[in-house]
């Protein structure tokens, strides 16, 4: 019906209608004001009820059929229920809450939840004028109220409870989401690669410094110098990435630093109690160090040890172990080549005199242990000792093996100072136990800051210089001229090689095997020689 | 065609607006009883300075049912209302569950009855009719005494009586028969009580009880207790993987 014109005082009267048939259910949707929302400007909307309380308002479900299954299992539970009272509720779909996503993936989130009570005591109308005038209601179904669901990461419960205990000490509030990031990259990773690399990228993570990390002996012992150079090459790249991904910019790191160590200080452990204090080091610069020690470690420029150890950010115990291994290889590679020149040299100097001098106490199991072919570890802590002082040891000959050979035993010379400083005895146990990481700048040029006494200082008798016994050692004497075993062994002594006598007789036999020298008696003794 | 979960977005677009109007409950119910296309009554807008509307119940629709007594008012004053702290929208949604967005609510409006003799009266009929209680306790003068008569024997117990007899004691069927049936069973699933084999089968107890002797095992123990299930060598279960029967 047509709507009628003006009747009584300028009113206008519409017909109003309440369609049967409709087969569309009408329901509200609201939305808070302060939202903003503004239904026009969507391009695209999808809407779905949110199903997540299913599985937890849905029964178990036992296997049905064939396996576990029993016979008429449904029905004792149901039994069972009635006779106990439980009452479960029924997972009803219509009164589960909407997830409405507009403009795609990128766009807003909303959770539109029931509300409740609406359609008890009055019922709400829908008013839609018609094109022909006549207004048209329909009921409405339900009412639900729209919430903007949150993109962001949030803090879980605990981690917001840990917060909260920190706030007085926490500045840059920025940090906390940061460093939740970084622990789940962390986390991720170390899941991916246990085995191999564990040690290495817990310490990419960089989170609070307080992690506990059990390494297992083998592990450590493993990463031999080899592996300690690519992945030290990996730890230094992998470390200013960190930080990229992570940082915003060098404040934020820094902030995050001065909360670490804020942090820190809340440690009740006495972590750091026998921790000693690295003499050479500047404490001072420690904050700005990292930093500047960071990217400074990938250009991988010359740096003493000392800066290097002091450009980590971690605990001054872990610098300590680095240190330590970082001794560790540079003894393990500058032992082979350099140090046998070097000792070659020596010894070609000192044969002649420590021929006639010296007692050897390796006497009576000369001769039996020559055949037995047993290897020793050679033990560098002890023999090292001994070289914590000045290295003014004979440098004939070739500078350019002579500078290579300086540079690196020079390091360890300096090195063994530190440590000789720090650590009484048995430094090879100990640091490969808490060898953490492996330096790879420890491996580069040499310290440019070193101020060691120079080494090509001429002859000399070597006062305390480290002897190897190795093959070209004991090539070297057979060469120059015939020795006997016992002779041999006056050369290679305990005190200098730092072998047992045991050991360097085992030792001994097992070079003379390959070497398979010509013999020739002697004044009624077997001598050994070889011939170029 | 829209796929589901999609909005249909047109609504939202035209920017319709609608009216949210409260009604009451016997108005909504007076409503649902309109004959033909729906027409309930009309719709009267002033527009003095502020909006104005009325609306008027239809002659019809007047007639409560149940209440002879008082009629429904016909004229109710609609009060408006500002939709201020909400956006309000209103989407519909199909049987089919499509959805779509109809239009945005511009106005909100109770429907008030006009006050008259003939509403407080109704409202009263109504009070009354809904502060009954739901139960009743009512005195009764004789006492009932038909429920609970001796019986020489009941008719539950004679009907058990007489389908046991039809039945008969359970006669020992053929063996292989037995574990053919037992077999079946056990497809379907794995643990049975023995008094649902002996239903399913038909045997006598004991005889059954020898069968399975043979073929299963009885668990004691565990989740499963005090039932049956075959012997791991004759499961055949696609979820173990065991050798078959």
């Amino acid at each position: 019906m047509a709507s009628l014109g003006s009747s009584s005082s300028s009113g206008t009267e519409y017909i109003v209608r309440v369609p049967k048939n409709t087969t569309k259910k009408y329901n509200i949707m609201a939305f808070n004001a302060g939202d903003k929302v503004a239904c026009s400007t969507w391009t695209q909307a999808r809407m779905e009820r949110d199903m997540s309380a299913r599985r937890i308002y849905g029964e178990e479900e036992t296997a049905e059929g064939a396996a576990g299954s029993e016979f008429g299992k449904k029905q004792r539970e149901e039994a069972r229920r009635k006779k106990f009272g439980i009452v479960t509720k029924e997972f009803k779909v219509e009164d589960q809450p909407w997830i409405l996503k507009v403009n795609g993936k990128a766009g807003k989130r909303f959770k539109g939840i029931k509300k409740g009570g609406v359609t008890e005591n009055a019922s709400y109308y829908i008013f839609t004028q018609c094109p022909d005038g006549a207004f048209e209601a329909f009921p409405v179904h339900g009412w639900y109220n729209f919430m903007p669901v949150a993109k962001h990461r949030t803090l879980t419960a605990e981690e917001a409870e840990e917060e909260w205990g920190r706030r007085n000490k926490v500045v840059n509030h920025f940090s906390i989401m940061l460093q939740r990031r970084l622990r789940e990259q962390e986390r991720g990773e170390d899941d991916e690669d246990e085995g191999e690399k564990g040690g290495k990228k817990k310490k990419k993570g960089g989170g609070r410094g307080g992690d506990l990390r059990i390494h297992d002996l083998e592990d450590d012992l493993e990463m031999s110098s080899d592996d300690s150079h690519s992945s030290g090459g990996e730890d230094g790249e992998s470390k200013p990435k960190a930080k990229k991904d992570a940082g915003k910019g060098k404040g934020k790191k820094k902030k995050k630093k001065g909360s670490e160590h804020e942090a820190l200080e809340d440690s009740d452990d006495g972590d750091y109690e026998g921790l000693e204090v690295d003499y050479m080091s500047d404490d001072s610069s420690s904050e700005e160090e990292p930093e500047k020690g960071k990217p400074a470690k990938a250009d991988e420029h010359p740096k003493g040890i000392d800066e290097l150890s002091e450009s980590e950010e971690e605990s001054e115990e872990e610098k300590q172990n680095e240190e330590e291994t970082k001794e560790e290889e540079e003894e393990d590679d500058g032992k082979k080549t350099p140090v046998q020149p070097e000792k070659k040299k020596k010894k070609a100097d000192s044969s002649g005199e420590s021929e006639s001098s010296d007692d050897s106490d390796i006497e009576g199991e000369t001769a039996s242990a020559l055949f037995m072919k047993k290897r020793t570890p050679p033990k560098r802590g002890g023999g090292r000792g001994s070289a914590g002082s000045s290295r003014t040891g004979s440098r004939p000959g070739t500078p350019s093996i002579d500078s290579g050979s300086t540079s690196s035993t020079l390091r360890a010379a300096a090195s063994k100072l530190e440590q000789g400083k720090r650590q009484s005895g048995s430094a090879t146990d100990t640091p490969a136990a808490k060898r953490l990481k492996m330096e790879p700048n420890s491996q580069s040029p040499a310290p440019s800051g070193k101020s060691t006494p120079q080494p090509a200082s001429g002859k000399s008798t070597p006062s305390s210089s480290d002897v190897q016994l190795t093959e070209e050692a004991v090539r070297r004497y057979l060469i120059r001229k015939p020795m006997t075993t016992k002779d041999l062994l006056k050369k290679f002594q305990t005190k200098r090689t730092g072998l047992s006598n045991e050991q360097t007789v085992n030792v001994l036999a097992q070079i003379l095997k390959r070497l398979n020298p010509e013999r020739k008696n002697v004044n009624d003794k077997m001598h050994f020689y070889l011939t170029e | 065609m829209s796929e589901k979960g999609e909005v249909d977005l047109t609504g939202a677009k035209q920017n319709t607006g609608v009216w949210l109007v409260k009604v009451p409950k016997y108005l909504s119910q007076q409503w649902t009883k309109a004959s033909g296309r729906g027409e309930v009554g009309k719709i009267k807008i002033w527009n003095m300075g502020k909006p104005e509307v009325t609306f008027t119940l239809n002659e019809e629709l007047t007639v409560i049912e149940g209440i002879d007594t008082v009629a429904a008012p016909r004229e109710h004053p609609f009060t408006m209302q500002t939709v201020g702290g909400q956006t309000l929208a209103v989407f519909t949604e199909t049987s089919a569950d499509k959805i779509a967005l109809e239009g945005m609510v511009v106005q909100r409006a109770e429907c008030r009855p006009a006050v008259s003799e003939s509403y407080m009266r109704l409202k009263r009929l109504q009070i009354e009719e809904s502060s009954k209680p739901a139960r009743l306790s009512q005195r009764l003068e004789k006492a009932v005494a038909t429920n609970y008569k001796p019986v020489a024997n009941h008719a539950n117990n004679l009907e058990y009586e007489r389908r046991k007899k039809e039945e008969g004691k359970r006669a020992r069927a053929d063996k292989q028969h037995v574990l053919d049936m037992l077999f079946s069973a056990f497809e379907k699933h794995q643990y049975y009580n023995i008094k649902d084999l002996v239903d399913i089968t038909k045997q006598p107890v004991i005889y059954l009880k020898e069968i399975l002797r043979d073929i299963g095992i009885y668990n004691v123990k565990g989740t499963h207790k005090n039932t049956w299930e075959l012997k791991p060598e004759y499961r055949h279960y696609q979820v173990e993987e065991k050798t078959d029967e």
